[in-house]
């Protein structure tokens, strides 16, 4: 199982470095170009509009800014993003080991369900937490007998770490796995018979074999801790989203475009400091996998202990929220008097994703030709300019969108195009990258070929360059599926007036105390999106 | 895969897209309600009008200050029509931004007590609702508490982290800003910080609230009347009880929900049919007997064993007065209490 | 004359780069084989893109069969020109069969195309590997279904870039006879682009040399083996002695006497000798020189010698005679030497 579909290709780390200096054709660049600027003029739209919101503020803005309150909601948002990090790649390691390199039984049951912790959102997670480990909740009631009367409070930062650690660290374990089997096995024969023990060859051989994967990772986890909404608001947690989607929510724009601002330059700073990191050398080089079986690592008599710490992780990624929900689906709770129909839910909510997924594939194909096979500066700062949604979080752009369309763009205001607009600015970059990195494995002389057997541009695209870049187009397109289905706070914000999702469903019934309400389109949301997952991953299996 | 076939596929795709999006080509009148009342409350009602006059509407739902913002924001270009509330102050703010169009007196003579009009004929009650301390008898026996006299002794030591509170809350913030009325900024502020100081528990609502009160998280809370009845109608077994805070306390604040229609509107006939509706003996009696609220038109009465709106001891206060929202919001936030 | 192809001081600049062709004449008659030979990164694939239409000359101009197709106005794009491509790396197409790549640029109605790539395929020799796919070939097979595939539009010109490089050296003589076959049978106008210089002196019927972008000389195999233009082709097209030398009309002064020039010339020149041309034996004639070393190749063997004053000479001779390290021999010169101005 590769597995490296599932992960956007800019955070992998095998991507590769340099690129072919493949010419493009001169005529069909320039249509390229102008598409892509047009794609890009849009993926624009959230930072101009911040940045008119914030001078706007003028004099407030800076007031607003150098507040220790919003000095405190920094700190919090680094804290909890530290925090996380360092506690999704604690679990991630061994759990990548002990699924990827030893003989645990059943290893690649265990990771499937491990990995299956992605297809829950981090609102669901969390709001199944806070039942779960609450101070009257499931685990207080199972310690009852015990004399435990009430559990402290998990709401705050402790709550918002646990929730986005169980929801993140797949995205560690993936690289972390795929590297650990690329690893040089001769490396840690070596190793071996220069004296050192299981441990050691793992701590000294293995570990830093993985660092850059481990690197790539981590940066995925920190930067999903600081765009994430679902958890920090469910938690209570005061961390930038949270901020701004209670800025937003009343639509104090400048403060909000502040706050966004601010948010947008840190994770800028931690892209920054990434790529720092790694041209500074550190990069290992991992080969081109191992042609011998890499040595399965006999456990002894850590088997049970290895096995018991697999089904910890999983019980709590996996099995609580869904213990939960179907607890909640089972129960007598009071249920919200509003109906409404599961079947209009999933409509809306495969239907919006499906429309986004098509969007933002249709857009990001001249982008990914450009990334793939364009030379000159202009179209790098294109392709650059384009992945932006990378560093904007969707609370980000939902509030400079609903901003830009109740001010400016009226028509737009509280209509599907401007939430497809709004998704497709998040999840562009994915989609670029699928795309973009299935092109880069097509040998540009096929189109060329196709030039000299008298294609036309477009029909050479048509008829070569897209059927053989299916595979990567369509990876692309259920990422994106798979993200706009789970996506919150850009849907809250920007949807129609009376336009309902499984996601926004599940937010007013937690938002009104509607627990039980919440069980059905959580379990189908999840359903779903494990389905795309399942695909994906055998798209991935069957691929050459 | 061909690429016939992608594109058959991408058809496909696309006309499940267009089936799951709802009245894109809808020519019919719609009228466009911004809510700050929770749509389990007001939703069935809007519902069962659609129904009985066969107007569409379209609901978008938010907290009553948000909302109010929103339109606030949006101005003349407010694709709202009618704006309901659940707290006179909101109302009071878009009446005090010159957005709200007069209501004609057949509409405001429906509700008797001159309180829950507003004066300029600009909003009109639709419910009434006091503010009300939810308590677990039990859990407050067993710590050995006894009952505050005034929502200002919450600030005692003893009630440290008991409180659970909805700082973002309309209604809280109507409360707040009723103390700023008639206590003084100065002393809200002091207030405030001083629940703060004395970790009151935030929580997003009312209801979770009186859920966490009911499942004995904490023994008190701040909240309006109406909430623990919706508990008690799914389980009379509950024990969680209301305490009105005696004497006239800022703490029994009564609000309304209320509704309005916006100057901008162009559907204002269609927007006062349903004012009117809401004001029908039909409509007071569903918010009588589903929210538990006062209904305000005479011909109609409690369904619940509240106590009479007028023998709480309620503290005198003109609800127009609680306009100053942004105010209140920003004594809120400055105050910390949504950290 | 009628030419296949015309190319008129053809240039390709890279914004700001110094040019990669710089300044490029061609000529190619119908049927004729001419191959771009030099090192790699010379500018020759560039020219062989520019023919094809893959890139548009920064100035100069193209012209196919009559037809111009680059001019400082006009630019034709490579699916008008009529002209067939055979790449290095082949470039099938993946995720179609070998007839449907045969086929792959036919415009014709469907009977008339199965014709055509069955002609094509029997012509290659693949009759039988019609519907298998490109990965189920071996490389020499990958090379003729892509010939075939560049070949069955009939196009007025057939370019060949690097062709035979992919394949095993043992491999390689069997599929370059293989293509001169097919061209010579299709009476196919070709261009050619190699940086081996066996390929090219075998295939061509006439080799253009291009360094740094620039072509240097233009001529049959045989004319550019022995009287390479300068110094710097004669060392890139096969083995060559160097040695200074006084020269006055039609004879030169060297370190091996008195030898005779092909040019007049005088002054200070450098001859240039190819070891064949240098005469090894025994008797009292010409130089003396000392056996270094010798390579036997069975139908020839090379030798290292030495003059007098430790001059180093390579000489290739047939096989009738035996000589062994440390022989002392006498050298003359069979041929007359080349001689080139004198380069510091």
């Amino acid at each position: 199982m590769q597995l490296s579909g599932i992960i956007p290709p800019r955070f992998r780390s095998d991507r590769r470095q340099g690129r072919l200096p493949a010419r493009w054709h001169v005529g069909n660049r320039q249509l390229l170009q102008a598409i892509s600027l047009a794609v890009v003029a849009c993926v624009m739209i959230p930072v101009a509009y911040l940045v008119i919101g914030a001078v706007g503020a003028g004099q407030d803005g800076v007031d607003y800014l150098l507040r220790t309150r919003t000095i405190l909601i920094v700190s919090n948002s680094l804290a909890l993003m530290l925090a996380t990090t360092f506690l999704a790649t604690l679990i991630a390691i061994p759990f990548a080991w002990l699924t990827g390199r030893c003989d645990l039984p059943a290893r690649q049951v265990f990771l499937a369900l491990g990995l299956a912790a992605m297809v829950i959102p981090s609102y669901l997670t969390a709001v199944t937490f806070s039942e779960a480990f609450g101070p009257k909740g499931l685990l207080q009631s199972l310690l009852e007998p015990l004399g435990v009367d009430r559990l402290p409070n998990i709401k705050g930062f402790v709550g918002a770490t646990l929730t986005l650690t169980f929801v993140t660290f797949p995205y560690v374990v993936l690289p972390a796995r795929a590297a650990l089997l690329q690893a040089d096995r001769a490396l840690e024969e070596a190793g071996h018979s220069l004296g050192l023990n299981r441990w050691q060859v793992f701590r000294q051989i293995t570990l830093p074999q993985l660092r850059p994967a481990l690197s790539a990772g981590m940066l995925m986890t920190a930067l999903y801790c600081l765009s994430d909404f679902g958890a920090v608001a469910v938690m209570r947690f005061n961390a930038f989203t949270r901020a701004i989607f209670i800025q937003t929510e009343s639509f104090r724009m400048d403060k909000a475009s502040v706050l966004g601002l601010v948010l947008i330059a840190l994770t800028m700073l931690l892209l920054l400091l990434q790529s720092r990191l790694h041209s500074n050398g550190r990069h290992y080089r991992i080969g081109t996998g191992a042609s011998r079986e890499l040595q399965t690592v006999q456990l002894g008599r850590l088997k049970l202990p290895g096995v018991l710490f697999c089904a910890a992780v999983i019980f709590m990624g996996v099995a609580v929220p869904l213990l939960v929900l179907f607890k909640w689906l089972a129960g007598h709770m009071i249920t919200s008097p509003i109906h409404v129909p599961l079947d209009t839910l999933a409509q809306n909510t495969v239907g919006v994703s499906a429309a986004s997924a098509l969007v933002v594939s249709a857009a990001a194909l001249p982008l990914a030709l450009l990334a793939a096979r364009a030379s000159s500066r202009f179209d790098r700062w294109l392709v650059k300019l384009a992945y932006a949604g990378n560093v904007l979080p969707g609370i980000v752009i939902a509030l400079a969108l609903v901003f830009f369309a109740s001010q400016h763009m009226l028509s737009l205001y509280q209509t599907l195009p401007l939430l497809i607009l709004g998704y497709a600015i998040r999840f562009l970059p994915y989609s670029i990258g699928a795309t973009e990195s299935a092109l880069e494995q097509i040998n540009p002389r096929f189109e060329e070929s196709a030039r000299s057997l008298g294609l036309t541009a477009r029909e050479s695209l048509l008829r070569i360059t897209v059927p053989l870049a299916r595979a990567g187009i369509l990876a692309g397109l259920a990422l994106v599926f798979l993200n706009v289905m789970k996506e919150l706070p850009i849907t809250l914000i920007l949807r129609p007036i009376g336009f309902r999702t499984f996601a926004t469903r599940i937010w007013s019934a937690y938002d009104e105390a509607f627990l039980s309400s919440i069980a059905l389109p959580g379990l189908a949301l999840i359903l779903v999106s494990a389905s795309v997952l399942f695909v994906i991953l055998r798209q991935e299996k069957t691929a050459p | 895969m061909s690429a016939t076939r992608i594109t058959l596929f991408s058809l496909g795709v696309l006309l499940v897209a267009l089936a799951g999006a709802p009245a894109l080509a809808d020519d019919e009148p719609v009228l466009t309600v911004y809510s700050g009342r929770n749509e389990s409350l007001i939703g069935p009602i809007l519902a069962q009008f659609s129904e009985d006059t066969g107007i569409a509407v379209e609901i978008l739902y938010g907290g009553t200050s948000a909302v109010a913002n929103q339109i606030l924001t949006e101005g003349e270009n407010s694709p709202a029509d009618v704006f309901i509330a659940q707290d006179g102050g909101a109302l009071g703010a878009l009446a005090a931004a010159d957005m709200l169009q007069a209501l004609p007196e057949a509409t405001l003579s429906r509700v008797l007590d001159a309180a829950f009009v507003s004066p300029a004929g600009l909003w009109v009650g639709l419910s009434g609702r006091a503010r009300v301390l939810v308590y677990n008898p039990e859990l407050l026996d067993e710590m050995g508490l006894e009952l505050p006299g005034s929502i200002l002794d919450l600030t005692a030591d003893k009630w440290r982290g008991l409180v659970g509170w909805a700082p973002t809350n309309a209604s809280f913030v109507a409360n707040v800003t009723a103390m700023r009325v008639l206590l003084g900024d100065c002393d809200a502020e002091d207030w405030l910080a001083a629940m703060i100081a004395n970790d009151a528990q935030a929580y997003p609502k009312n209801t979770p609230i009186v859920q966490a009160v009911i499942n004995g998280e904490i023994p008190v809370g701040l909240v309006n009347h109406y909430y623990l009845y919706r508990f008690l109608a799914e389980d009379p077994e509950i024990t969680a009880t209301l305490h009105f805070f005696p004497g006239g306390d800022v703490g029994s604040l009564i609000n309304i929900a209320g509704a309005a229609i916006l100057q901008s509107s162009d559907r204002q006939d269609l927007a006062l049919q349903l004012v009117d509706y809401l004001l029908s003996d039909s409509a007071q009696a569903y918010f009588a007997a589903k929210t538990y609220e006062y209904p305000l038109v005479t011909s109609v009465d409690p369904s619940v064993d509240l106590p009479a709106l007028a023998d709480i001891e309620a503290p005198e206060i003109d609800l127009s007065d609680l306009d100053d929202l942004q105010g209140t919001l920003e004594m809120i936030e400055n105050s910390g209490a949504l950290d | 004359m009628e030419y296949s192809l015309q190319a008129d001081h053809l240039t390709k600049r890279y914004n700001g780069q110094s040019p990669a062709v710089n300044d490029i004449t061609l000529r190619v008659r119908p049927s004729e084989f001419l191959t771009l030979l030099g090192p790699s990164g010379g500018g020759k694939t560039t020219t062989l893109r520019l023919l094809a239409g893959f890139e548009r000359p920064t100035s100069g101009r193209i012209q196919i069969s009559n037809r111009i197709v680059a001019d400082d106005s006009r630019f034709t794009p490579p699916e008008k020109r009529k002209v067939g491509m055979v790449f290095q790396d082949y470039a099938l197409f993946p995720h179609v069969d070998v007839a449907g790549n045969v086929a792959f640029g036919l415009r014709g109605s469907r009977t008339e195309n199965e014709r055509r790539t069955k002609q094509l395929l029997s012509l290659v020799g693949l009759s039988q590997f019609a519907s298998r796919m490109p990965h189920e070939l071996s490389g020499g097979q990958q090379q003729r279904v892509a010939l075939a595939r560049a070949l069955a539009p009939e196009p007025d010109i057939l370019l060949l870039d690097e062709p035979f490089s992919n394949l095993d050296t043992g491999l390689r003589a069997q599929v370059r006879a293989d293509v001169r076959t097919i061209l010579l049978k299709t009476e196919t106008t070709a261009v050619f682009v190699t940086h081996d210089q066996q390929e090219a002196l075998s295939l061509s019927d006439e080799i253009a040399v291009i360094f740094d972008g620039k072509l240097v000389q233009v001529a049959t195999p045989h004319a550019i083996y022995n009287r390479p233009a300068n110094v710097q082709v004669a060392k890139f097209i096969g083995e060559a002695n160097f040695l200074p030398a006084e020269a006055h009309g039609m004879t030169a002064s060297s370190r091996l006497g008195e030898v005779k020039l092909f040019h007049p010339k005088s002054g200070q020149v450098q001859l240039m000798i190819r070891p064949e041309a240098l005469a090894v034996g025994f008797d009292d004639q010409g130089s003396p020189a000392l056996v270094r070393w010798r390579e036997f190749y069975g139908h020839y063997q090379r030798l290292g010698l030495s003059l007098a004053d430790g001059t180093e000479l390579v000489a290739r001779t047939s096989v009738d005679r035996y000589f062994q390290r440390g022989n002392e021999v006498r050298i003359t010169l069979a041929l007359p030497a080349l001689a080139y101005d004198k380069v510091e």
